[in-house]
């Protein structure tokens, strides 16, 4: 047994939203870097204004380095109100002149013109920023360089950088449960054409094997198109099939002439009554025989057209005289009166002539076999929306219980019908999308109803 | 009562600050004995308070407190500023303990001391309802609202001599130098971080004001004391007349206690200093030590020190008898000591080293005390 497959749209679903997950992720992280990078420049910069500030407040006065540190520095690296702030002043001999002794100076080759140096350090026990900057000194009794390192600890940046994260981290949520939602839409949307392939094979006929020819996109061609070679191949089976059958009865017909001919002629030798009743006994089989060789060649033939042969607007009227002419068997052992109820002009619906004259045929051939005893009428009328041809006989007529099982193969249990007969003229009805119905006896007499939808209705 | 108990205690801290003084000078610092507050109910705590500022203004504190808490047990020691700062500076670099909270009037040396790591931060609805100007990190936080005002000597100085900004008093010690001579008193920065830190933001609020004032202020040969307690002493005892740069809420008290002192806002500007108190990050109990800071800062603790201890509050509220300004922070006059690390510049060694060398040229080799 096959394991059961997760559905495509649920395959679909988790991988974009694994995709997505990883390139949320991807994002939040890019995010956390950048806004770490943007948190350090924007306080960076405070920094180094302290720094700057700080090296603008060493003087030489009276032969000697001082330093008087500007409140204002202080309060520009208090801007980051939570930051503690370390900060010394060295000068050329490398005496601390103020400041905390134990900042380490950044070991750095930053030329003097160059931008002050900024690192990451640990200064008792706390993550911090280092800037550096250099005054240099030419002054007679004082000469070289005076380094002033700033250290901040990074509690500002850290939360900025956290917030700026936060807030991309947000957007990046937001498009990616939009991105989901909209996957979930397109996925819906673009997997609908295989419930209409689905529903367009669920829904078709079992008899139809003409191909599916629901519009498809591209991606499920290939699905289509076998299923198409598949019922082309079905097809091909069953046309085999009835093939067969028309060439089986096609086969016996021959012989069958022959028989008759042979039982004709011994017919005409005298011979003793018991004899002569068997021979009687014998015709008839031969001709029962011939009868539902003839019909399986026409249901063969209607079974062959019914989807194979394309339909074509047609005279109703001409296919009834056709019929008429064709079905009423020219010896007949009773004689049976002739009706034709036409109207003047043609009748146009749109069916397989060949099939529809055989159904007329049968219904006709059905009449005169089984009922009829003097009168036979044939009627075309035309409905609104459908076109029906009456087929009413005189005879003693079918029982409304038996209407729903004479139609079926080999249905009815008449003693000398072969149960085809209705049952070909149901099924071309039922191809051409029309139905075959019974009007039950009245002073008339019994009818067979045949309808097809009109001209008009078809081209709606 | 509380005048009793005031008097009782003065000599005592005097005498007390004095010894400390000498103690200091010899070069250790030391504070005096502990004073003890024992628990109201059973004892299961000890709560260790060290500070610079007056037992008299925190005992309606402390006391309260202990309503609160009565199984805590409050030891008080005193010390001056300076004092304060290099035994809980040398406690922090040892990573000793030196009590459970520091208090202390000289808030740049708290921030300092918090900038170097020595504090521990305090997080209660009670800290986070400080104004944002009195608190640094939820470490150093402000509890007091204190103008620093003049006091002079009401039965001495006449009305008309009376200085409301700072320019007046430094151009009075010009006009009437007989009469002021040696009989102004202030803070000798060198001993005082309090006294420092108020005369560094004088220098920074108006530098030629300064300059003048602190000429005047050697010309007329200004005596310098430690604390302000002793210069309070000397202005009610009337060898002092006027008092510059005086903390408004020990001067208040005085008047509260029945001495004939006036009170000034100057009205050019007036410094407010917010007394820090903060949490060493070696205190040994903490927990008592955040409560304590809480209580200080929550609306009950403001209250107490509004009515008995400091009579100033965070809203500029003045207590009757204040002359000068009436709402200082409505008027603008008011300039708050912000606790940030911009008081880091005040802590800086060299600069103070140069402003103290100034300050001592000017005031102190020039007046042949």
């Amino acid at each position: 047994m096959a394991r059961r497959e997760p559905s495509l749209s649920t395959r679909l679903i988790v991988l974009i939203s694994v995709v997505l997950t990883l390139g949320a992720a991807a994002l939040t992280t890019a995010a956390w870097y950048y806004a770490r990078a943007a948190a350090n420049e924007a306080y960076d910069r405070l920094l180094v204004g302290a720094a700057y500030q700080m090296a603008e407040a060493v003087n030489v006065q009276g032969g000697t380095l001082t330093v008087e540190l500007p409140v204002s520095a202080f309060e520009l690296l208090a801007l980051s109100d939570r930051d503690r702030i370390f900060y010394k002043i060295v000068d050329a001999r490398g005496r601390t002149l103020t400041g905390y002794g134990n900042l380490a100076t950044p070991e750095s080759d930053a030329p003097a013109l160059g931008s002050p140096d900024v690192q990451d350090g640990k200064f008792k026990g706390a993550a911090v920023r280092v800037a550096k900057t250099a005054r240099y000194f030419s002054d007679p009794s004082v000469q070289g360089r005076v380094d002033v390192v700033v250290a901040q600890t990074t509690e500002a940046r850290t939360a900025l950088a956290r917030e700026l994260t936060l807030r991309a981290v947000a957007l990046i949520a937001a498009m990616s449960a939009l991105a989901l939602g909209g996957a979930v839409f397109a996925i819906r949307y673009a997997l609908r054409p295989i419930g209409r392939v689905g529903a367009a094979l669920r829904d078709r006929d079992p008899h139809d094997v003409t191909p599916v020819t629901v519009s498809t996109p591209r991606e499920l061609r290939p699905f289509v198109s076998a299923t198409n070679e598949f019922i082309a191949r079905l097809r091909s089976r069953m046309d085999l099939m009835q093939q067969f059958i028309a060439d089986a009865a096609h086969q016996i017909r021959t012989p069958l002439t022959a028989l008759k001919a042979q039982v004709e002629l011994l017919s005409r030798q005298t011979m003793d009554p018991q004899g002569r009743q068997h021979l009687r006994r014998v015709q008839e089989r031969v001709d029962q025989l011939s009868r539902l060789a003839n019909q399986l060649l026409s249901h063969a033939m209607v079974n062959h057209r019914a989807g194979a042969v394309p339909l074509e607007p047609v005279d109703v009227v001409e296919i009834v005289r056709r019929a008429i002419r064709e079905a009423v068997p020219d010896t007949l052992d009773r004689d049976i009166l002739t009706a034709l109820e036409l109207p003047p002009l043609p009748v146009e619906v749109i069916a397989d002539a060949i099939s529809l004259k055989e159904a007329v045929k049968n219904v006709i051939d059905n009449a005169v076999r089984h009922g009829a005893a003097t009168q036979l009428t044939l009627r075309v009328r035309e409905q609104p929306g459908m076109v029906e041809i009456e087929v009413e006989d005189d005879g003693p007529g079918i029982p409304p219980e038996l209407w729903s099982q004479v139609t079926e193969r080999f249905g009815s249990s008449s003693p000398n019908g072969s149960g085809l007969g209705l049952s070909i003229a149901a099924d071309v009805l039922t191809a051409h999308g029309g139905n075959l119905n019974f009007r039950d006896r009245n002073e008339d007499g019994f009818a067979v109803i045949m309808r097809l939808p009109s001209r008009m209705r078809q081209n709606r | 009562m509380k005048l009793r108990t005031t008097l009782l205690h003065l000599p005592v801290v005097g005498l007390c600050l004095l010894w400390a003084l000498i103690l200091a000078m010899a070069g250790t610092a030391h504070a005096e004995v502990p004073k003890t507050f024992p628990a109201l109910q059973t004892e299961h705590e000890v709560l260790s308070v060290h500070a610079a500022t007056d037992l008299s203004a925190m005992e309606p504190l402390i006391r309260d407190f202990q309503i609160l808490n009565p199984n805590t047990r409050v030891e008080f020691t005193e010390y001056v500023t300076n004092d304060l700062y290099a035994a809980a500076a040398k406690a922090c670099q040892d990573g000793s303990a030196l009590g459970d909270v520091l208090l202390s009037s000289s808030v740049d040396q708290l921030v300092k001391l918090a900038n170097d790591g020595c504090a521990r931060d305090v997080r209660s609805p009670e800290t986070v309802m400080a104004p944002r100007w009195a608190n640094w990190r939820n470490e150093v936080f402000g509890f007091t609202f204190e103008p620093v005002v003049f006091v002079y000597n009401r039965e001495k100085v006449p009305a008309e001599d009376v200085p409301s900004t700072h320019l007046e008093l430094a151009d009075l010690l010009r006009l009437k130098p007989e009469a002021y001579r040696g009989r102004v008193g202030t803070y000798d920065i060198r001993q005082s971080g309090i006294g420092y830190l108020l005369a560094f933001n004088d220098s920074q609020q108006t530098t030629t004001t300064y300059g003048r004032l602190l000429e005047s202020l050697g010309r007329a040969q200004a005596v310098v004391r430690c604390c302000t307690g002793e210069i309070l002493d000397e202005l009610e005892a009337g060898r002092i007349l006027i008092g510059y740069n005086m903390l408004a809420s020990y001067a208040y008290a005085r008047v509260r206690a029945g001495a004939d002192l006036g009170i000034v806002m100057p009205a050019d500007y007036t410094l407010v200093l917010s007394r820090g108190a903060m949490v060493p990050s070696q205190a040994r109990n903490a927990n008592a030590a955040a409560r304590f800071v809480s209580y200080l800062l929550s609306a009950r603790g403001q209250e107490v020190a509004q009515r008995d201890g400091f009579f100033f509050g965070f809203g500029g509220e003045t207590p009757p008898g204040i002359e000068g300004a009436s709402s200082i922070v409505q008027t603008g006059v008011a300039r708050p000591i912000t606790i940030s690390p911009a008081l880091l510049a005040v802590q800086d060694d060299e600069r103070r080293r140069r402003f103290i060398a100034d300050w001592s040229r000017s005031l102190v080799e020039m007046s042949p005390e």
